[in-house]
C-alpha cells in the first residue's frame, strides 16, 4: 500500500521538478525556514503573553500577529507537502517525520481547543492585567510542541536518513 | 589562512563536531542553531512589521522589551555558528559564508541602530525619527537574506 503510494507519487511531474531541478528544492528550503521564523516570531509572541509575560501589552493586541504565525504554518504546510512528495521514500520510513507530523497535530489541536473555548475570553485580558492557569498551559503546550516540530524537523537527516 | 583552517580541522574537537555519532554532536548544535534563527528573525520580524504599520493595537513603547529575546537567539546562534565552522572550518573560505557574514553584522548594526531609536519611546505619537520605517524595511529585507544564505550553504 505505502509502497504503491511512493512509487506514485515520484511518478508526479510535481516530484519530478522537485527533485531534478538543482534550484527547486534549496528555494523551498529556504522558504520552509522563513516560515519556521515567522511562526516562531508570531507564535512565540503569543505563547509568551499567554504564559504570563509582557504583561504591559493587552492579549487582544497581541493576538493581532496571528496572521502571520498562521501565514508561516502555511508556507511550511505547503513547502512540507513538496518535500514529501518529491521524496516520500525519505520520510514514509523516517520515525522523526512521525514525531514530527505528531507534534504538530498536538500544536493544531491545542490552538483550535483554545480559540474555541476561550476565544471570546482572549479580548478580556487587558493592560497589566495576568492570564488565567488554562491560558498558560495553552502558551506552554503551544511553544514545547512547536519546539518539537522543530526538533524532529532538524532530527529528519540525523534520526531517518532524508537529505 | 588555509593551512590554519586546515590545522583546525585536524584537531580532534573539530573531529568530533564532524563525525562523532552522538546525538548532542553535531545534530543539536545544528538544532540550536535553527532555534536560534527563529528566535532571532522571528523576533526582528514582529518589531519590524509592528514598526511598518501592521499589529497596530500593540504599544510601540513596549518593543523595547522585544530586544532581550533577539540577543538571546543573537548569542545562541554566534555559539553554535562558531562550534559549527570548528566542525567545518573549510566553509569559511566559501563565497556565500562571507556574504552570510557580512549580512549578518548589517543585521545586528540595524538592530543596534532599531534599539536606540526606539528606547521605550511612542513612535506612533511623537515619531522617532531617524528613518525608523526604513530601518524595519532594511532589516525584514536583511534577515531574509541572512536565512537565504545559511541555507545556501547546505549546497555550497
Amino acid at each position: 500500500m505505502t509502497d504503491s503510494v511512493v512509487i506514485w507519487l515520484k511518478s508526479t511531474s510535481v516530484s519530478q521538478v522537485m527533485t531534478m531541478s538543482p534550484y527547486v528544492w534549496p528555494i523551498c528550503e529556504m522558504l520552509h525556514f522563513i516560515g519556521l521564523a515567522l511562526l516562531i516570531g508570531g507564535a512565540g509572541l503569543i505563547d509568551l503573553r499567554l504564559m504570563g509575560f509582557f504583561k504591559s501589552v493587552p492579549l487582544s493586541a497581541v493576538m493581532q500577529v496571528r496572521k502571520w504565525a498562521a501565514l508561516g504554518i502555511v508556507i511550511n504546510v505547503i513547502t512540507g507537502a513538496l518535500f514529501f512528495i518529491g521524496a516520500p521514500g525519505q520520510y514514509i520510513e523516517n520515525p522523526a517525520w512521525y514525531g514530527k507530523l505528531a507534534f504538530l497535530f498536538v500544536a493544531m489541536v491545542n490552538v483550535a481547543v483554545f480559540e474555541t473555548r476561550q476565544g471570546k475570553r482572549i479580548l478580556t485580558i487587558a493592560a497589566g492585567e495576568d492570564t488565567p492557569v488554562g491560558f498558560k498551559v495553552a502558551g506552554a503546550v503551544s511553544m514545547g510542541s512547536w519546539f518539537l516540530v522543530l526538533y524532529f524537523g532538524r532530527m529528519l537527516p540525523f534520526i531517518g536518513n532524508a537529505f | 589562512m588555509t593551512d590554519l583552517l586546515t590545522a583546525l580541522a585536524a584537531s580532534s574537537f573539530s573531529t568530533w563536531v564532524r563525525e562523532s555519532p552522538s546525538i548532542w554532536a553535531y545534530p543539536t548544535i545544528l538544532t540550536l542553531h535553527t532555534l536560534g534563527l527563529g528566535v532571532l528573525v522571528g523576533a526582528s520580524w514582529m518589531v519590524d512589521l509592528r514598526l511598518l504599520g501592521f499589529a497596530s493595537a500593540i504599544p510601540t513603547t513596549a518593543l523595547s522589551r522585544a530586544f532581550p529575546t533577539m540577543w538571546a537567539g543573537f548569542w545562541l546562534n554566534a555559539f553554535t555558528g562558531l562550534l559549527l565552522f570548528v566542525g567545518d572550518p573549510m566553509k569559511a573560505t566559501t563565497t556565500v559564508f562571507a556574504w552570510k557574514l557580512g549580512i549578518i553584522v548589517v543585521g545586528v548594526l540595524l538592530m543596534i541602530a532599531l534599539k536606540r531609536r526606539l528606547a521605550g519611546r511612542d513612535v506612533d505619537a511623537v515619531g522617532a525619527g531617524g528613518g525608523v520605517k526604513a530601518i524595519a524595511i532594511a532589516s525584514l529585507v536583511l534577515w531574509v537574506a541572512a536565512i537565504a544564505t545559511g541555507r545556501w550553504m547546505a549546497y555550497a
